[in-house]
């Protein structure tokens, strides 16, 4: 098959792309603690805008302090923010490619907590199922307030010269936390119905479009099938594609620009991202996180301990093995699209020309949004427009990428593909080679 | 009793300071994973600068890439690191404030490895006894790549216009493993007695020397007394005052211009820093290096584990009226044996305890760590006239015990008057972003 549909521009409401691939969140602790950015921030991003993707989401970009799910990434929570933004950007366009911030709030999923605020703010009062991140259940000035803080960083967003927000609203945090079933247990209107889970959202999206007019793009990152029983088989689904489906309808009408779709309502999840589950690179960096929640020892010492560990593995690879990695969400895609009118890029392990141009002729989605597969080949594009059906050396699924990143640079951590250890090495590092000012 | 005596500036051999205050080493990780260096480094050395402090001793920097004790610490291992340090320089010297880069390499006590290496070199190779980091047995080209590493390290300081290094030769480094009869188990030359001990430290001064010439200033940082056992008492004692005030005459026969005392046989060890020890706070941040040693991981489950944790305590923990000036016997010694000034590190932050011992003659300057990220302005205060400065450090050491996860700063509550007054001055080091 042809993939020259791959290199159709891509309308996402008021804002055109100049193809159909976006880079997805992804990023390291490239960044000061305070939440100030730095040049490897700018480094990081222009590598993938070099690459010839037709547009960057940010990794997760906190709206309020309370809402960081680690230190070190950039936060869009103050006015004093927007230089740094504006820069960034700046650089990317330099590239004719466009820049989406995304926008945040973790809620009670805090890999590393801050000194600022020892829990996290949820629907509930319940801790986070995996890792037992404790959190204490919003308020009603706190929804209130939280709900400008997301519409305050879209302002920021825009007058930092950038092209869009995407409201992250899948895997987890805060939005997920209102949305999910399986997570919200308030008997106020933000809990119970579906109706009241989908309000909080609804009236973060609202606030955003007052602040940034109509003519902006605003995107919103849903996980459409919440599939928590895949984590540990005690817990509730959660959301199910039909909740989605109709929480996609009513963000449409709300004046959302076009749906990004991901699975499971944390993160990591066995779905997002889809792979294997790097048990060793896991025992080495997961300490970092060791004291961050109730269960996060236990899950520590299991990484450890054989055959929880495997037992552990097992059943975390096990929808992966049963569907595959690449396009795995694609038939919540297409639900989605059959559904809303506006457009809908998908996430999931792509990184064959033929599987995306498949699914885009096939209207599974619109566009595609990739991150670890980018990560392994930042040029992936062009390898595809050099007719590549997949790179020479595709990324493996391994997830390494993601078990370093608290602790090490992020970056690809399978050693075969590279030459030896020190190949693999000067790849990681090299983002903080060409930072400014050195 | 007057504080004249501070405020006299110290003549070295080729390095004038303005009074006889400086700034030890600390830090936190506050720069890129690579080792290059951020302007947050740079405010927070300006902090001290401004702050009146003779000479800044800047935190471990690291001269290759294996000896790096903790990603997130400017280095100096490369030729591209120098426009950095030379900026440093520039800031703190606007102070009136001289700027010292202390070289060190981590040997195999590495908190935290560097993705890169495995393990890190050492005298043995043995793991470490507190925290079972592992080690590979330095080889003779090794030691000769890591004393070339110091040279080079040493011109980069030079050419930065810096006024001068000092040699972290203490607090369980690499020198320390090889100067230590507790750790080295050598049976080469660099093994043995503890002229052979001595040997590696030696020649790394004398390759320096060759590389810098004799006009630059060069400290040595040295463990006079090495306590190895006061934490494990089945180890031996490491070194003691007598092996150390050797090595000092020595130091001094190859070319040193300053000793700077410390104390014990690792970092971090019960006599330095010397104070509390927070069982809460070990058992929110250690977890951080379970995965650094060997015993990591046993460590962490003693934290947690009643009553253990309890003994543990009590042999780490020093009584904190206890603290300051507890090296100055051993300052004393050194300075009864060497021509050379002799500095010396551990708890100071009262005027008159450092006046007299400067007028004893004990030492010729004091080296401030933590009562200076607790009161930055330490010195303008004894120049106003406080003998103690109104909130003095508490030497509850939870600076330590953060600076793995959390930036460098002064976490001690009660000296703040709410946690967000706290959580403000620890933000600081941020201010100006660029």
């Amino acid at each position: 098959m042809s993939s020259d549909v791959i290199f159709q521009p891509l309308r996402l409401g008021s804002l055109t792309l100049k193809n159909r691939v976006l880079r997805s969140s992804l990023a390291g602790r490239f960044d000061n603690y305070d939440g100030s950015g730095t040049p490897v921030r700018i480094n990081w991003d222009v590598k993938f805008a070099r690459g010839g993707v037709g547009a960057i989401i940010s990794s997760n970009a906190p709206v309020h302090r309370r809402g960081r799910l680690v230190p070190g990434f950039a936060l869009i929570d103050r006015d004093d923010r927007i230089p740094f933004f504006r820069e960034l950007g700046k650089r990317v366009h330099e590239y004719d490619c466009k820049y989406i911030v995304q926008l945040n709030h973790a809620g009670r999923h805090r890999d590393i907590g801050d000194l600022e605020f020892p829990k996290g703010l949820s629907s509930t009062d319940r801790p986070e199922p995996i890792h037992g991140f404790e959190c204490e259940r919003m308020t009603r000035p706190q929804i209130e307030e939280t709900v400008d803080a997301f519409a305050q960083g879209a302002r920021r967003a825009r007058e930092a010269g950038l092209d869009g927000v995407e409201v992250a609203g899948g895997n987890g945090v805060l939005v997920t936390q209102f949305l999910s079933s399986a997570i919200n247990d308030r008997d106020d209107e933000y809990g119970g119905s579906l109706e009241n889970r989908a309000r909080f959202a609804l009236q973060v999206v609202r606030a955003i479009r007052v602040q940034v007019g109509r003519d902006f793009y605003v995107g919103f990152k849903i996980s459409v099938d919440e599939c928590m029983n895949e984590v540990f088989p005690w817990l509730r689904r959660g959301n199910t594609p039909a909740d989605s489906v109709q929480i996609c309808k009513w963000l449409e009408e709300a004046g959302v620009d076009a749906i990004h779709i991901t699975a499971g309502a944390a993160f990591p999840h066995p779905r997002n991202p889809p792979g294997t589950m790097p048990l060793r690179d896991l025992v080495r960096t997961y300490d970092t996180i060791a004291a961050s929640g109730r269960y996060t020892f236990r899950n520590y010492v299991a990484f450890r301990t054989w055959p929880f560990s495997s037992i552990f593995r097992w059943q975390w690879e096990r929808p992966v093995r049963r569907v595959g990695a690449e396009g795995i969400n694609l038939p919540e895609s297409r639900a989605v699209k059959e559904a809303v009118s506006i457009p809908v890029l998908c996430g999931g392990g792509f990184q064959t020309a033929s599987v995306v141009a498949n699914a885009i002729t096939s209207g599974a989605c619109d566009g595609v949004t990739i991150a670890r597969s980018l990560l392994a080949n930042p040029n992936l594009v062009e390898l595809w427009a050099q007719g590549y059906d997949r790179p020479p050396r595709p990324c493996t699924y391994v997830n390494k990428c993601l078990a370093n990143f608290l602790e090490h640079p992020l970056a690809c951590y399978e050693e075969s593909r590279f030459d030896s250890h020190d190949e693999m090495m000067r790849e990681a590092l090299r983002v903080y080679e060409t930072a400014e000012g050195r | 009793m007057s504080s004249d005596a501070i405020f006299q500036p110290l003549r070295f051999r080729s390095l004038e300071v303005k009074n006889r205050i400086f700034r030890s080493n600390i830090a936190g990780r506050l720069d890129d994973y690579d080792g290059g260096g951020s302007q947050v480094r740079i405010n927070w050395e300006l902090k001290f600068a401004r702050g009146g402090v003779g000479a800044i001793v800047s935190s471990w920097t690291g001269v290759d890439e294996r000896g790096k004790i903790v990603p997130g610490f400017a280095s100096i291992e490369t030729d591209e690191r120098i426009p950095f340090w030379r900026e440093l320089g520039r800031r703190v010297h606007e102070h009136d404030c001289r700027y010292i880069v202390q070289l060190a390499h981590a040997g195999r006590q590495r908190d935290v490895p560097a993705v890169t290496f495995g393990t890190g070199l050492s005298s043995t190779s043995k793991p470490d006894a507190l925290h079972g980091f592992e080690a590979e047995r330095a080889t003779r080209a090794d030691l000769e790549a890591i004393k070339r590493s110091f040279a080079s390290a040493a011109r980069r300081a030079r050419e930065a216009s810096l006024d001068g290094i000092e040699i972290h030769g203490a607090n369980g480094y690499l020198f320390t493993q090889f100067l230590s009869s507790a750790i080295n188990d050598r049976e080469d030359e660099y093994g043995g007695p503890l002229e052979n001990r001595a040997r590696l430290l030696l020649e790394t001064v004398e390759a320096v020397r060759s590389e810098i010439g004799r006009d630059f200033h060069l400290q040595v940082k040295i463990s006079t007394t090495e306590h190895a056992n006061a934490f494990l008492p089945w180890l031996g004692t490491g070194n003691t005052i007598e092996d150390s005030v050797q090595v000092c005459r020595w130091l001094e026969q190859a070319g040193v211009d300053a000793i700077h005392v410390s104390t014990g046989s690792t970092f971090p060890h019960p006599e330095n820093p010397a104070g509390e020890f927070s069982l809460e706070d070990m058992v929110r941040t250690y977890d951080v290096m379970l995965s650094s040693g060997k015993s990591t991981f046993r460590n962490y489950l003693l934290f947690r584990l009643w009553p253990v944790n309890r003994v543990m305590k009590a042999r780490w923990e020093r009584d904190p009226t206890q603290v300051p000036g507890r090296l100055l016997p051993d300052a004393r010694a050194v300075k009864a044996a060497v021509g050379i000034p002799v500095i010396v590190t551990g708890g100071f932050q009262q005027a008159s305890l450092i006046a007299a011992a400067l007028e004893r003659g004990d030492c010729d300057a004091v080296s401030i760590a933590r009562g200076l990220v607790a009161n930055n302005d330490l010195v303008e205060l004894f120049r106003a006239g406080h003998d103690l400065p109104p909130k003095p450090c508490t030497y509850c050491n939870k600076c330590l015990y953060n600076v793995l996860e959390h930036p460098i700063g002064c976490y001690d509550e009660r000296r703040f008057p709410s946690r967000q007054a706290m959580v403000e001055q620890v933000m600081s080091v941020y201010e100006p972003a660029a």
